[in-house]
C-alpha cells in the first residue's frame, strides 16, 4: 500500500498541555481511514498538524513522499470538510462548492463540470441555484462535503462532518461517503468519537487515546482482536463490558466466575482487566456446553428494533448484552441466567495492552 | 394529572405550514414520543402545547380546560430542554428545592420529602450538596429533570433532553426517566429525531412528517407494521429495504416475478395495481453460503459493522440492491457470492405513489393441477 501521509515522531504542546505525544502513523493512499477516539483525545490537533494550520514542536510530517513539515496549508493540496457547514450565506450552492476552485484561479467554465460532478455524487444537483438559508441541515452538510471534494487531489480530510446531524441523515451519508471515496480513489482521513460511524465507514482505523495512537489496523482485524483496552472498550456499539480479574497461575478469578486464561508470552501481572463484548453475553443459555454461566438480574430491556439491548446486574457489576430478536423470546426484567464463552473474554494488563484471552 | 387534547391545531410560519390541522389526544400516565426528522413540526407542536408558540388556529385542552390562550406559567407545565437549565452557584438540592418554595401550601417536611424522593429516583442523592457548576453535562441534565419532576406538574415536555449528554449519562437518564414515569402518573411528551430513543422510551410513538402525524402506536407495533414507506424507512437501523416491482396479470389475478425470487409469485390485494414497492427489514433477509429452497444468488458489494458486531451487507441481486444483517461468524467479504432467501411472511407491500401500505400478500403460485 502506498502511504499518503506519514507522521514521524510528531509532538505538539499548547502551553504546558501535551496534546500529541511522539505520534508515529502511516495513513494509506486510496483508503478510508478513521481516526477514532474519545472527545479531547487529540484528534483535532492531529488534523490541524496534517492540514498545516499548526506546526509540530518535534518530528516530521510527510505527504506523498515529501517532507511537508514546514509547508503552508495552501501548499499541501488537501481537500477539507469542516465540522460545521461554514457556507457563505450570500453565495449560491454552486458558488459555495466552486469556491476552493476560484481560490486556485480556476475559471468558471473549467469549474462548472467539476462542481456538477461533485453535486451529482452528493445528490444535490437540484439545489445548485439555491442559497444556503433555503436548505435543510442535511442538505447544507452535503454542500459542505461537495465543496471539500471538488479539489483535484488525492488526500481529503473530514473533521467529524456528521456530528449534530439527524440520525437518519447520517445513515444516508454513510453509503454516499464510502462510494464517493472509492470513486475518487483518494485517501479519506476522517475523525470522529462515534463508534457506530467508525464501524460504518472505516476501512482502516487509528485509535487515539490521550494524544497517543494505541492501535492501528484494518477495521475488521482491530475489531476482532483489539490489542488495547481502550479500543476494546470504545470501538463497539454498545460499548464493551469491562471488569477486574486476578490472575493466579493459569486461572483468572473474577466476580462472575473463574476461568482458564491463555496468556501471550512474557510476564503476567496479577491484576488484569477482563473485557467482553455485549453480543458475547448469552441470556438463558441452553443447558450443558462449555459456557460459563452466572446468575444475573435484568434491569432494563431496550427494544431497538432489530435487536434488544439488555442491561444486567451480576455480582454487583453492571453488564450490557445485546441479543437479536430471533435469538430470544422476550427477556423480561428480573432474575435470569447469563453465560459467556470464555474464549470471548479478552485480558488486558495494567498498561492497557492485550495479554491474552480466556480458554476452555 | 391531565389528558392533553388538540383540536384542529395548525401553525403557519409565512408560507410554511409547520403543523397541519392536528386533532389528537395524549393520554395520562404515559410517555408519548413525537418522532420525526428535522423540520417535521415536532418541536413547533410541543412549543404550542407549552404556550411558547401561538397557534394559527385550533384549540388545546388539558382535561376539560381550554388552555389555548393561557401563558406558559398559567399552564403549569414542566419543560426540559436540550441544554440543561439550572441555577449556577447553587447546590443540587437547592436547585431542585427552589421552585417548590413558591408553593406556600407545601410544608417544609413535604418539600424535603419531595426533593429527596426525586433525587433518589434520579440517583442524585450523593450530589445533593455539590455545586451544580462542578457537575458534568449529563448530571446537570438530571438536575434539570429532577427540578421539573419535583414540582409535580400535570404535564412534562422533553425536547431532545439527551442529545447533548455523553453515552453513559444518556443511559442513566433514560433509565431514570422510565422509573419516573412508573412512579408519578404524569403526562409526558418527549420530542426526538432518534428512533432508537423513541423505541426504548415511549409507551406510544407518534411519527411525524411534514406537520402531520403519519402513524401512532406502540413502538414494536410501528416497527412491525409501518403504515407507509416513510415509517418503514424511519424506524429501523438501517431502515427497511424497498424494491420496485411491476406486476403481470394472468388468468387468476396478478403475479410478480423478478430478482428476489426464483419462481413467480401470486400477489393478492393490490386492487388491479400494476406497480408495487416491496419492503423487507435488513434483519429479516436470510443470507446463506449454500443454495437453499427459494434462494437467489447475490454478490456482496459492501460490508460494514453495525450494532452488536453484526455485519451489514449490501447485496446486489440482479439489478436490485438490498441490505442484510448477518452474524459475523458467516465471514462474508466484499466480492463474495451469497445465496439469499426473502421469507414471504416478512415482506410488506406499498403502493408507489404515496407509499401507503397495501393490505396485500405474496404467495407461491398454485401448482398446476394434474
Amino acid at each position: 500500500m502506498d502511504v499518503a501521509v506519514e507522521f514521524r515522531g510528531v509532538s505538539k504542546s499548547y502551553g504546558r498541555a501535551v496534546i500529541v505525544q511522539d505520534l508515529n502513523l502511516s495513513i494509506y493512499a486510496n483508503t478510508f481511514t478513521v481516526i477514532f477516539g474519545a472527545p479531547a483525545c487529540g484528534k483535532s490537533t492531529v488534523l490541524r498538524l496534517l492540514t498545516g494550520l499548526d506546526k509540530p514542536d518535534h518530528g516530521e510530517i510527510w505527504m506523498r513522499g515529501q517532507n511537508v513539515t514546514r509547508a503552508a496549508p495552501g501548499q499541501r493540496n488537501i481537500g477539507y470538510v469542516p465540522q460545521s457547514f461554514a457556507l457563505y450565506p450570500h453565495y449560491s450552492v454552486f458558488d459555495n462548492i466552486a469556491y476552493p476552485l476560484k481560490l486556485m484561479g480556476v475559471s468558471t467554465r473549467d469549474a462548472t463540470p467539476v462542481v456538477q460532478r461533485a453535486a451529482e455524487q452528493l445528490k444535490i444537483s437540484h439545489l445548485l441555484g439555491k442559497k444556503p438559508d433555503q436548505l435543510s441541515g442535511g442538505e447544507k452538510q452535503r454542500v459542505a462535503i461537495a465543496r471539500g471534494i471538488v479539489k483535484n487531489t488525492n488526500i481529503f480530510v473530514l473533521d467529524d462532518p456528521l456530528t449534530g446531524l439527524d440520525f437518519k441523515l447520517r445513515e444516508q451519508l454513510f453509503d454516499d461517503l464510502r462510494q464517493m471515496r472509492a470513486a475518487l480513489g483518494a485517501a479519506f482521513i476522517y475523525t470522529t468519537s462515534d463508534a457506530l460511524e467508525t464501524l460504518m465507514l472505516a476501512e482502516r482505523v487509528s485509535v487515539l487515546d490521550a494524544g497517543r495512537i494505541v492501535e492501528v489496523g484494518e477495521l475488521e482485524t482491530v475489531y476482532a482482536q483489539p490489542q488495547h483496552v481502550r479500543t476494546m472498550k470504545l470501538l463497539g456499539f454498545p460499548e464493551a463490558n469491562l471488569f477486574s480479574g486476578t490472575l493466579d497461575g493459569g486461572l483468572c478469578r473474577t466476580p462472575l466466575f473463574d476461568f482458564r486464561a491463555a496468556l501471550v508470552n512474557g510476564s503476567a501481572p496479577t491484576e488484569v482487566s477482563v473485557a467482553v463484548r455485549p453480543q458475547d453475553i448469552v441470556i438463558n443459555p441452553p443447558a450443558g456446553g462449555t459456557l460459563k454461566t452466572f446468575p444475573a438480574d435484568i434491569v432494563l430491556v431496550e427494544d431497538i428494533g432489530g435487536e434488544m439491548v439488555v442491561y444486567l446486574e451480576a455480582a454487583g457489576l453492571p453488564l450490557t448484552a445485546v441479543v437479536r430478536h430471533s435469538d430470544i423470546g422476550d427477556p423480561s426484567e428480573g432474575r435470569t441466567t447469563a453465560a459467556i464463552d470464555p474464549k470471548r473474554l479478552f485480558l488486558y494488563g495494567p498498561n492497557g495492552s492485550s495479554i491474552g484471552q480466556g480458554a476452555h | 394529572m391531565a389528558v392533553i387534547r388538540l383540536d384542529n391545531l395548525r401553525k403557519e410560519f409565512g408560507k410554511l405550514v409547520a403543523v397541519r390541522d392536528l386533532t389528537m389526544t395524549f393520554p395520562t400516565s404515559s410517555v408519548t414520543c413525537l418522532l420525526g426528522p428535522s423540520g417535521c413540526g415536532k418541536t413547533t407542536l410541543m412549543r404550542m402545547i407549552a404556550g411558547l408558540e401561538e397557534p394559527t388556529h385550533g384549540e388545546i385542552y388539558f382535561d376539560d380546560e381550554r388552555v389555548t390562550d393561557l401563558t406558559p406559567s398559567e399552564r403549569n407545565i414542566g419543560m426540559v430542554f436540550q441544554y440543561p437549565v439550572i441555577y449556577r452557584g447553587m447546590t443540587v438540592y437547592r436547585n431542585i428545592e427552589l421552585p417548590l418554595l413558591e408553593d406556600k401550601a407545601l410544608s417544609p417536611a413535604e418539600r424535603r420529602q419531595r426533593v429527596e424522593s426525586v433525587m433518589d429516583t434520579l440517583d442524585l442523592t450523593r450530589f445533593a450538596s455539590a455545586g451544580v457548576d462542578r457537575l458534568d453535562n449529563g448530571t446537570r441534565q438530571k438536575v434539570a429533570v429532577a427540578r421539573e419532576v419535583a414540582r409535580q406538574p400535570r404535564i412534562i415536555l422533553f425536547d431532545e433532553p439527551v442529545t447533548n449528554v455523553d453515552i453513559a449519562s444518556k443511559l442513566q437518564l433514560k433509565r431514570a426517566l422510565k422509573r419516573l414515569v412508573k412512579q408519578h402518573s404524569q403526562t409526558i411528551i418527549y420530542v426526538t429525531h432518534d428512533q432508537t430513543e423513541a423505541m426504548t422510551l415511549a409507551d406510544e410513538i407518534a411519527l411525524m412528517r411534514d406537520g402531520a402525524i403519519v402513524q401512532r402506536g406502540a413502538p414494536r407495533d410501528l416497527y412491525n407494521n409501518p403504515a407507509d414507506r416513510f415509517g418503514g424507512w424511519f424506524l429501523g437501523n438501517p431502515g427497511m429495504n424497498f424494491i420496485d416491482y411491476s406486476l403481470t396479470p394472468d388468468a387468476d389475478g396478478m403475479t410478480l416475478a423478478g430478482p428476489l425470487f426464483q419462481e413467480p409469485l401470486r400477489v393478492d390485494g393490490v386492487d388491479g395495481r400494476r406497480e408495487v414497492v416491496l419492503g423487507i427489514r435488513p434483519e429479516r433477509v436470510r443470507v446463506l453460503r449454500q443454495p437453499a429452497a427459494n434462494s437467489v444468488e447475490a454478490r456482496v458489494a459492501q460490508q460494514a459493522l453495525v450494532v452488536g458486531g453484526q455485519h451489514l451487507l449490501t447485496l446486489e441481486i440482479g439489478g436490485a440492491v438490498v441490505k442484510a444483517k448477518v452474524s459475523p461468524e458467516m465471514r462474508f467479504s466484499v466480492g463474495d457470492s451469497a445465496h439469499v432467501v426473502f421469507p414471504l411472511e416478512h415482506i410488506v407491500l406499498f403502493e408507489p405513489q404515496e407509499g401507503l401500505r397495501l393490505d396485500a400478500a405474496l404467495a407461491p403460485l398454485a401448482a398446476p393441477t394434474n
